[in-house]
């Protein structure tokens, strides 16, 4: 026995959140190819705010379909995302700068796959099932390119699985201290998979207000941007790295503040150091 | 013949750190109160029973716990590529992993909070200041164990996996056995105290938790001393000796039969594992006997 | 308080339609692998899909009781399905991928994986029931089967009043035991493909020596099999619906729908998994 789930209206329609994501993502995505034509690192930062907007997309399609009563927890919802999405995200890399859209389509068909599976082997048999795994897949697979964007400045394979290490003052190309060779794509699963599920998750109840979930996935966007940049230390330049940690730990202070007081606007009261309210009967 | 007993020292280095890992990790959640127990104190405000319990709704722990290893991990990894000390790194990697789960915490529990207003249930800004400090520290016990154990099993031992990929597959091993064993202990034990001891919940009992302590109102750091009774330690144990068998069975026998001596003594432990399961079952058949007669097995 | 479209009963139907629609996509993943890489690629894919399979099996032996569990309600581990059988699995992908490094033999790898799942659900079932037993003072009790199904013990009056059963009977120690086997031995199969084939693929694609892409190779076979493993699991978990008691349950009896879906949906990420390492037309 949990929260029953309940009709949850209101809002910007779903439809809407989804064309403006898939749109931002891409664009954002997009725009750290700007470090190819610069020749630098520093626009590394426009794949943490991929990361955020395909967040806020992939937030509202897990409460379409978690509105619905799968029968699981919100959780498993996020992992099935991420788990299809990063097999997609990864062969999309090998197409250099048509990557991103290669991931949309690749992640689009599995997804679809999956949805066709679990709503009709599986019996699941929930109207928005199909179309939810679809753009969950599609937001894991772009999450994790925005991510690995972050933190190496780039989404080709060959970015992704080199690195350097300096030995003696000689620079030396590696595959160890790369990407893909420290593993850094499991940090970026787990922190995108957490994160997509979080803000539906924790603003479950029959006081759901859309605005509220939507500030709790930009602060949980930028929390995981934060951390990611702190992780790019090691395979970026200082600067382009502090440039993306400066523009996340803002992004975080604003979007944490924002939620607090739109919380505070919702709660049924703010007490501190008070005792239980008496209730009648209990 | 030195190389085993390095690798039998590491072994046991490893099994003291998931022990306390274990425990930590069993302690917080509960602290936080987390996974499916949370489900009564979500319950509890729709019922009418108004708490001041910790809500912090983060996923379940084998995820959750999953993420916060796994970023402590990666960022020791990043750090320890920029040439930092590999213990200053896995602490500074946990620091950063407890700041980021002490802000999921905290959403958490104002979120579902101000999502139940239609039952009158209040955020308490003074639990949210007392609990997540707590929470906090907990976590970072046991985030810091679990990394420290994946840099020795990487470091010293040798596994192919890099460090981030095996503090994942720990932390959800960390997570679903601490969870596995520590929530049936806090949902009935704790959350329903006033209930008879010696039998489960019933259901029409749902949501009715014990929302007074001893003195004043109940409120999660009394629970987690609770945990730390059995709870803790039962999941300590419990990672622990995951932990510690399989890197023992692996170091000792692995070179035994090109490795069927590692699998045999794995059956082994299986099925001495079976006998003592089997012998709790019965032992508890025998002793606290049946709650009503026996009946004639009818269907 | 309801949910919001009230979608029909789901029950232990078996769509027949589906299932075959299932098989031939299937088929057609295995021929679109056969045409790209017919020897190396269709042996990997083969064996993911298996691997796939075995997961997807073992999980529905696990036995889970959700919220209701821990409360005392119902019998069964107090977690969410997906991530205990992911916490077993691993723990089993843990020991196979170290057995597969020191270069031994694929059965023996595969089996070594199996053991390690078994004996980490082993461990925490055991530990469950003495958290039952000697810290809450409740024995073990099923609410679906009159007598244990491998002991004979009778169950109905070790039920406490208005609960469904806890703790875990005998058989869905088994169960947890046989599930932790399956999932472990699956996982580890996925990873052995993928790294046999990137270990031989990978050199060629990025012109470096075997020694150089080991950690690329092993980063991605691994962080594939953790990603097949959530998906296969959480598959699982829509089929029973979240909860499901052991192998005794009659919620078991769904899991020929359980293996249609996994083979398509491992066929799928294997097929997409192979494809990274094969020199494509237009990269």
């Amino acid at each position: 026995m949990s929260v029953k789930v309940e009709v949850i209206e209101g809002g910007v329609p779903h439809n809407k959140i989804m064309i403006a994501g898939v749109v931002s993502t891409l664009v954002c995505l997009y725009l750290t190819y700007l470090n190819v034509l610069t020749g630098t690192e520093m626009f590394s930062f426009f794949g943490g705010l991929a990361v955020v907007a395909a967040l806020i997309w992939g937030s509202h399609t897990i409460k379409v379909l978690c509105s619905y009563g799968i029968g699981t927890g919100v959780p498993s919802a996020g992992m099935i995302a991420f788990g299809s999405g990063v097999i997609a995200m990864l062969l999309a890399t090998r197409f250099n700068i048509l990557a991103p859209i290669v991931a949309l389509i690749l992640a689009a068909i599995i997804g679809f796959i999956l949805g066709y599976v679990s709503n009709n082997i599986l019996n699941m048999k929930i109207p928005a099932m199909v179309q939810a795994l679809t753009e969950m897949a599609v937001v894991g697979a772009l999450t994790l390119m925005g991510f690995a964007a972050l933190m190496t400045g780039g989404f080709t394979f060959a970015g992704l699985t080199t690195g350097t290490v300096t030995v003696l003052g000689q620079v030396l190309l590696t595959q160890q201290q790369s990407f893909m060779g420290g593993c850094l794509i499991a940090v970026a699963f787990l922190l995108g998979a957490i994160a997509i599920q979080h803000p539906f998750n924790a603003c479950l109840g029959p006081g759901w207000k859309q605005d509220r979930m939507l500030m709790l996935t930009a602060e949980c966007g930028f929390l995981s941007m934060l951390v990611a940049a702190i992780m790019s230390f090691a395979l970026i330049s200082a600067g382009s790295a502090l440039i993306s940690l400066v523009i996340a730990i803002i992004g975080w202070g604003y979007t944490y503040c924002q939620y607090m007081i739109l919380s505070k606007r919702d709660a049924a009261a703010w007490l501190d150091s008070k005792p239980i309210p008496e209730v009648e009967g209990h | 013949m030195e190389h085993i007993v390095f690798g039998i020292g590491i072994t046991a280095l490893t099994g003291a750190l998931a022990t306390v890992a274990g425990s930590a990790e069993d302690t917080e959640s509960n602290i936080g109160s987390q996974g499916d127990p949370n489900s009564q104190v979500q319950l509890a405000p729709q019922m009418g029973f108004l708490h001041r319990i910790f809500n912090k709704a983060v996923a379940g722990e084998p995820p959750a716990y999953g993420l916060w290893c796994c970023l402590g991990a990666g960022l020791a990894w990043a750090f320890m590529a920029m040439q930092f000390n590999a213990v200053l790194a896995i602490v500074l990697g946990s620091v950063l992993a407890v700041f980021v789960q002490g802000v999921y915490a905290t959403t958490a529990y104002v979120g579902r909070t101000a999502s139940l207003s239609k039952f009158g249930q209040p955020v308490y800004v003074d639990i949210l200041k007392s609990m997540t400090p707590v929470t906090m520290a907990h976590a970072f016990i046991a985030i810091f164990a679990t990394v420290a154990l994946c840099q020795l099993i990487n470091g010293a031992l040798g596994h192919p996996f890099p460090l981030p990929l095996l503090a994942l597959i720990w932390g959800i091993a960390l997570g679903a056995a601490g969870s596995a064993t520590g929530n049936p202990y806090y949902g009935k034990e704790r959350q329903y105290q006033n209930q008879k001891f010696g039998a489960g919940v019933p259901i029409s009992a749902s949501g009715n938790i014990v929302r007074y302590a001893e003195a004043g109102e109940r409120n999660s750091i009394d629970n987690g001393w609770f945990t730390a009774k059995i709870g803790g330690s039962a999941s300590g144990i419990c990672f622990g000796l995951i932990v510690f068998l399989e890197l023992w069975r692996t170091i000792l026998f692995d070179k035994i039969g090109a490795g069927w001596g590692s699998i045999a003594i794995g059956v082994l432990m299986i099925l001495i594992f079976t006998v003592v399961d089997r012998y709790i079952e019965v032992w508890a058949r025998k002793n606290y006997g049946p709650y009503s007669e026996i009946k004639e097995a009818s269907s | 308080m309801s949910a919001v479209a009230a979608k029909p009963a789901t029950g232990s139907a078996m769509n027949p339609t589906a299932m075959g629609v299932g098989v031939v996509l299937l088929l057609i993943l295995l021929g679109i692998c056969w045409f790209v890489s017919p020897t190396v690629g269709l042996m990997a894919l083969i064996g993911v899909i298996i691997g796939g399979v075995l997961i997807g099996f073992g999980v529905h032996f696990v036995p889970v009781g959700g919220a209701p569990a821990a409360m005392g309600q119902a019998p069964g581990i107090a977690t969410g399905v997906a991530m205990l059988a992911a916490g077993g699995g691993l723990a089993g992908l843990f020991g196979g991928a170290w057995a597969a490094a020191a270069g031994q033999d694929p059965i023996v790898v595969v089996i070594t994986g199996g053991v390690g799942g078994g004996l980490m659900m082993a461990i925490t079932c055991m530990m469950v029931n003495f958290v039952y037993v000697f810290g809450m003072g409740i024995p073990a009790a099923s609410g679906k089967v009159a007598r244990d199904p491998i002991t004979g013990d009778t169950q109905a009056e070790y039920k406490s009043q208005g609960t469904e059963g806890h703790g875990l009977p005998f058989v869905s120690f088994v169960g947890g035991v046989t599930g932790g086997i399956f999932a472990g031995a699956g996982g580890t199969l996925i990873y052995l493909e993928l790294l046999n084939l990137y270990e031989g693929a990978l050199p060629t694609l990025m012109t470096l020596k075997p020694e150089q892409v080991m950690p690329i190779a092993v980063s991605m076979a691994g962080m594939f099999a953790v990603g097949m493993f959530l998906v296969n699991a959480v598959l699982t978990a829509y089929n029973i619906t979240g909860t499901i008691e052991g192998p005794h349950d009659p919620k078991f009896k769904r899991w020929p729908r359980a293996i249609v879906a996994s083979a398509v949906a491992s066929a799928l990420c294997g097929l997409v998994a192979i494809l990274i390492v094969l020199p494509l037309p237009f990269t």
